[in-house]
């Protein structure tokens, strides 16, 4: 074979179809796949002993389980929409970002998906959300928030997940083309159902998966709202504000550009990918974690102005946020993801693969602190003159916050090993409008 | 009788050469064309005839059905099947309603356009003529291919390959047809 007939994204298949990995990935799967065992033995806990194992009581009826529900959404949602602007805006960045965005968002919404089920006490009768005729003759309550939030993640996880798949096809239909063992092209093979890359399956894909990543708009916004609108519809003062989906909405994109970033760069440096997701790349994810960050920080001080012209309740409820027992909470919040992020104004800092890491952690930590304020800080201020007792979480529940961490860099590592990260079919598109332009 | 090949295969090496073929050939009076690439060529594939209007229409009539139906549901179960009086509130809640209703407008747009693209697609279909061709695993990479279909009215193996031939291609090779 002459050396020009080497094809551009060759490095990208040859990712997944290496023999071997190298010591750090089977470390790094022994380690998450360590916190899944954990997590499965905190969620078969929690199912034979109760939610009483969490720490959870009146007043505070949410702890870890709503707390890291909307940050693991924050993160699907983020990525989501993300992942589908670039598609839209057909940006340059979409080849090398856009595969893994989407990934990140589908491994995401399976971890968000864990907490509301375990978090009913019976998890086992989940499925008593979803309209069948039930023999109590019973129907979902709909003008319920609750039931909005279960279409929403069905939604979110079929949809996502189905968008993931159908943009891999090609991909698949390329590694099972280099295979060099049979198993592994058959495997392959089968998942890329035959795709032979006729121009006309080619016109057809392209406009479903287009019109398809249209639809993630919309859903992305409806869903986060819907985590809002379940703190904004109770009568709890410091949660009862209209302008929470959209504190949802603004810090859950921030933390899941932050995300992206921190893969991103992980990848490129692992992977060894800088012709992929090369230094343009990285300085522009850095800027848009950047403004992403700075419209947190407006959000924040949203909330102080919002709280200054309510009435006098929803004025001590935010003012107990911020300097009562869980200030902590608030102003770490603060500076982990609006006041770190300012080192990107920084080239140096956009180029670097630690500040990346730390910029996408920071973030990532920063909102996971304002969910946990959100909660607890709001739930500390009732209206009744509550029992005083503060919030703290388990052991049981702090595993299975590490659980789903785990979980979710064992899913991420494993794609990282079996398929490739970065779009190859969008790649050699964009090579070739180069050349030929 | 030996069976009717699938067709006749031209391997390019680069796009401008395929789409180059494809216009040669349909100026030859070939109608029953295929062309295969690494990556989308959506400008061949609409001179190729591919028409992908029915794309939109599958997911706006899905959103439409999924819409009535979560709508439609909602209302029946509130209002008719088990009314209950929250605090007053009309049994018809609409706006209540309504954050579902979009979502599963969605989850039905999104679910019918992808599944429906594989059904258009008529995938998976594992086994196919043309993966028996030598070099073809090459389309899925760096390689074009164009393919003229044993089904076109005036195709005749010899003229069809001295045809190709003439586009000056890598290779032409035969299609033989599936067992």
């Amino acid at each position: 074979m002459s050396s020009e007939a080497i094809a551009v994204t060759t490095p990208v298949a040859e990712v997944p179809l290496s023999r071997r990995f190298g010591r750090v990935w089977w470390c790094a799967l022994v380690v998450s796949g360590g916190l899944v065992l954990l997590l499965g033995y905190t969620l078969v806990s929690v199912t034979i002993l109760g939610v009483g194992i969490w720490g959870v009581n009146i007043p505070f009826v949410w702890g870890f389980d709503l707390i890291n529900y909307a940050w693991w959404i924050g993160i699907a949602n983020g990525a989501s929409l993300f992942a589908a602007i670039l598609v839209l805006r057909r940006h340059d960045l979409r080849t090398a970002v856009n595969r893994f965005a989407e990934g990140v968002a589908f491994f995401a919404v399976i971890c968000a998906g864990i907490f509301p089920i375990f978090h009913l006490g019976r998890p086992w009768l989940f499925y008593w959300t979803f309209p069948y005729p039930a023999t109590f003759e019973v129907w979902p309550q709909f003008r319920s928030t609750l039931t909005w939030d279960f279409w929403a993640i069905s939604t979110h996880a079929i949809v996502t997940s189905l968008l993931w798949y159908v943009g891999l096809i090609p991909d698949l239909a390329t590694l099972r083309d280099r295979a060099r063992r049979k198993s592994v092209q058959r495997i392959y093979g089968i998942f890329a159902l035959g795709w032979r890359g006729s121009v006309r399956h080619w016109a057809y894909h392209q406009r479903a998966y287009r019109l398809v990543a249209i639809l993630v708009l919309p859903l992305i916004l409806i869903m986060q709202s819907t985590v809002a609108f379940e703190f904004a519809v109770t009568l709890v003062p410091d949660w009862h504000e209209t302008r929470q989906p959209l504190h949802f909405v603004a810090t859950g994109l921030a933390q899941g550009l932050s995300i992206v970033l921190l893969v991103a760069v992980l990848l490129r440096s692992g992977l060894r990918l800088g012709r992929y997701i090369d230094e343009e790349d990285i300085d522009l994810l850095g800027k848009l974690v950047l403004a992403s960050a700075i419209v947190s920080g407006y959000l924040f001080l949203d909330e102080v102005i919002a709280a200054l012209l309510a009435e006098r309740m929803a004025q001590e409820a935010m003012l107990n946020r911020m300097t009562g027992d869980y200030a902590g909470l608030y102003w770490t919040a603060i500076v982990y993801s609006v006041l770190i992020p300012q080192l990107l104004w920084f080239k140096a800092a956009r180029n670097s693969t630690i500040a990346g890491v730390f910029v996408g952690l920071s973030i990532g930590v920063g909102i996971w602190f304002d969910r946990f304020s959100i909660i607890v800080g709001g739930l500390q201020t009732d209206y009744l003159p509550s029992i005083s007792r503060n919030y703290q979480p388990t052991l049981a529940e702090t595993g299975l916050f590490l659980g789903t961490i785990g979980l979710f860099a064992a899913l991420l590592l494993l794609f990282v090993r079996f398929l490739p990260v970065v779009s190859m079919f969008e790649t050699r598109h964009d090579e070739h409008l180069e050349k030929s332009s | 009788m030996t069976p009717l090949p699938y067709g006749i295969m031209a391997e390019f090496r680069r796009a401008e050469d395929l789409v180059e073929a494809v216009r040669t050939a349909r100026r030859a009076g070939y109608t029953k064309l295929d062309a295969f690439s690494p990556f989308p060529l959506t400008d061949l594939a609409h001179e190729l005839g591919v028409r992908t209007t029915i794309i939109p229409w599958i997911a706006f009539l899905a959103a439409l059905v999924g819409a009535g139906l979560q709508y439609g549901s909602q209302y029946w179960m509130n209002v008719v099947d088990y009314p209950l009086n929250v605090g007053g509130r009309p049994l018809n809640s609409w706006p209540a309603f309504i954050p579902s209703t979009l979502i599963v407008a969605i989850l039905w747009a999104g679910a019918a356009t992808l599944i429906g693209l594989l059904v258009i697609l008529r995938l998976p279909r594992l086994h196919h003529p043309v993966f028996a061709v030598h070099d073809f695993r090459r389309a899925s990479e760096d390689r074009f291919f164009l393919c003229i279909l044993a089904e076109d009215p005036i195709f005749m193996m010899q003229e069809a390959r001295a045809f190709l031939e003439t586009l000056s291609p890598l290779a032409v090779r035969e299609v033989p047809a599936c067992d």
